[in-house]
């Protein structure tokens, strides 16, 4: 149930989507593609769903070769950003209709469904249509759909993208509860680095149609392998010449060895989170994260002068 | 007020207009009609030779209608879904029959199967195409060729691609991907362009005027029999069968708005 993708190139006119990209996708994990909007992140997924060509390269799915493979025969699980709900059928018969095409016995279909509406909590939203449910609602009965058909390996192309923060958040929590309760393996695709550190397990970094990394969400934070990275996964501030994570910044009153002067431009308190943006006299405006502790041991406010310094180990130059 | 008055006399201009070119006539074939009572109508309907017109208009209708449907559906599920060279050709020739007079797709028609034609050998093999049924069907095809293709390729370009997707990756092959997902989104455009190429088909006179040969209860539509009757002199005769003709586009027409409002709800 892995997926192994080699060399994966796709073309769209000029426009190159996929640059011989290789990735693995360990059997039973939950992989993110995580990468800015025209990156090629959903193109890799739709290649992988064989609902697009490449134009070189193979996919292996649980080590059988797919690549000419259609789409209905190679045992994936599919969820559209905007949930492609079949708008003219009840709730039970989208979630059915792997089923009924494989013309599975009535009564195994309708317990299927039962299962899998229970799953994804909308029992009582069966005889309803799309129209008549809220997005998240949509969205998990997308999911149902996909699962129906016990698919080897979950493809979910921005599931989340289209929803509201709070039912987003939600839904997030709720992925990685059904991961853990159905194992089955699954890859993601978002561009929100906190929603691929929160619900993977692994993250595969893609911008400009290259992979550019790929590790646990952890690694990618604390050992990025290239400036986009860096950049990408979690928030940065230019010190010097090189990137500096804002909560690496020392913030000092007195001059010390490897600092510099700046003074406080603003102090914005965002609860346990304070953020000091300061400037410098050589090279503009940086920012500094700290604790509100940390703040009001020192006694920050706005226009006071002080000196920073990069704590040096999580530099990238 | 000024706003009130406006709306007032747009209203009036929109209902003038219309009482002008379409209901005053109507009406007026009605009032002819049945002018002497209602029998001489009756009788100038149960000829022999008008019930055999209204028989060949419908013969034609129901075969046309069922082709151009198919047609339609197949033809904007090209234009819209795939991508082929000479696309655009397509797409502008199937508007060609709205633009061009019957009379001109007639005339082409007899140049095509008239004994010196491109296919005119099929009348040595004593396969008649013109003055009989097929050249009537064919250009009664023609004319009513645009309808449900226009009005299908505006719906399936709304409701996208990505429903028929996620019937593939559930285990659909096209053709039940076609039954199950795309045909009952695009349900209510195929029934509305069925209804739009069958009240073109009952109407159509010019193209099927000229391959017909107007044959008496032969090769004579409902409409070629209307201005035949005119022509002897049979003016009661003439407006019946009109009276007829116009039900029937009534019935289309009140089936076309029952339909309309559902709409809205797919």
């Amino acid at each position: 149930m892995s997926i192994i993708a080699t060399g994966i190139s796709k073309r769209f006119g000029d426009f190159v989507a996929l640059d011989a990209v290789s990735l693995e996708v360990p059997t039973g994990s939950l992989t993110a593609l995580l990468g800015p909007s025209g990156s090629g992140k959903s193109t890799l997924l739709r290649v992988i769903a064989g609902l697009e060509a490449p134009d070189a390269g193979e996919i292996l799915i649980s080590g059988e070769d797919a690549t000419g493979i259609a789409p209905q025969k190679r045992g994936v699980g599919f969820v559209f950003q905007h949930y492609a709900a079949f708008k003219h059928m009840t709730v039970r018969d989208n979630v059915a209709f792997g089923l009924t095409i494989r013309k599975r016995p009535r009564d195994e279909i309708r317990k299927r469904v039962d299962e899998l509406l229970e799953l994804v909590q909308l029992q009582q939203f069966g005889h309803r249509y799309p129209a008549q449910l809220s997005g998240g609602q949509r969205q998990r009965m997308a999911l149902a759909r996909a699962l129906a058909v016990e698919p080897e390996v979950l493809l979910l192309d921005e599931p989340f993208g289209a929803l509201d923060a709070r039912v987003r958040a939600e839904l997030r929590e709720w992925l990685r509860r059904l991961h853990e309760e159905v194992h089955v393996t699954t890859v993601f695709v978002t561009h929100d680095q906190e929603e691929a550190m929160e619900v993977a397990d692994q993250i595969a970094v893609i911008n400009r149609g290259r992979v550019e990394q790929v590790g646990a969400p952890r690694d990618l934070y604390e050992q990025p392998a290239t400036e986009f990275v860096m950049s990408f996964v979690g928030p940065t501030t230019r010190v010097g010449g090189s990137w500096v994570r804002p909560h690496d910044l020392e913030v000092l009153l007195a001059p010390a060895d490897g600092a510099t002067e700046a003074m406080i431009e603003r102090v914005i308190h965002l609860g346990f989170e304070v953020r000091v943006e300061l400037v410098r006299a050589d090279e503009g405006k940086i920012w500094a994260q700290l604790t509100r502790d940390q703040c009001e041991e020192l006694e920050l406010a706005d226009g006071q002068i002080v000196y920073v310094r990069p704590a040096s180990e999580r530099v990238f130059v | 007020m000024l706003r009130l008055l406006r709306t007032f006399c747009l209203r009036g201009v929109a209902f003038l207009y219309l009482a002008a070119i379409l209901i005053g006539p109507l009406a007026l074939v009605f009032f002819r009609t049945f002018e002497h009572g209602f029998r001489p109508a009756w009788d100038a309907l149960s000829t022999p030779e008008t019930i055999n017109a209204f028989k060949l208009t419908l013969i034609i209708t129901a075969i046309a209608v069922p082709l151009n449907t198919i047609f339609g559906i197949a033809c904007a599920l090209a234009i819209v879904r795939r991508r082929f060279p000479g696309k655009g050709l397509v797409n502008a020739f199937v508007d060609l029959p709205l633009a061009l007079s019957p009379v001109v797709v007639g005339l082409a028609l007899f140049l095509l199967y008239g004994r010196d034609g491109w296919f005119g050998f099929l009348g040595e093999h004593g396969i008649q195409i013109l003055f009989s049924l097929p050249a009537m069907v064919i250009a009664t095809i023609f004319v009513s060729l645009p309808f449900v293709a226009r009005e299908v390729v505006p719906t399936l370009r709304e409701i996208g691609d990505e429903q028929e997707q996620a019937a593939r990756t559930l285990g659909a092959n096209s053709w039940q991907t076609f039954w199950r997902i795309t045909l009952p989104a695009i349900r209510w455009a195929v029934i509305y362009g069925v209804i739009l190429t069958a009240a073109r088909c009952l109407g159509e006179y010019g193209a099927v005027a000229v391959v017909s040969g107007r044959l008496q209860g032969e090769t004579e539509t409902a409409t070629l029999r209307v201005e035949e009757r005119y022509e002897s002199f049979d003016v009661a005769g003439a407006y019946a069968i009109s009276i007829v003709l116009a039900l029937m586009a009534v019935v289309v027409l009140v089936a076309m708005t029952a339909i309309r409002p559902k709409e809205g709800t797919t």
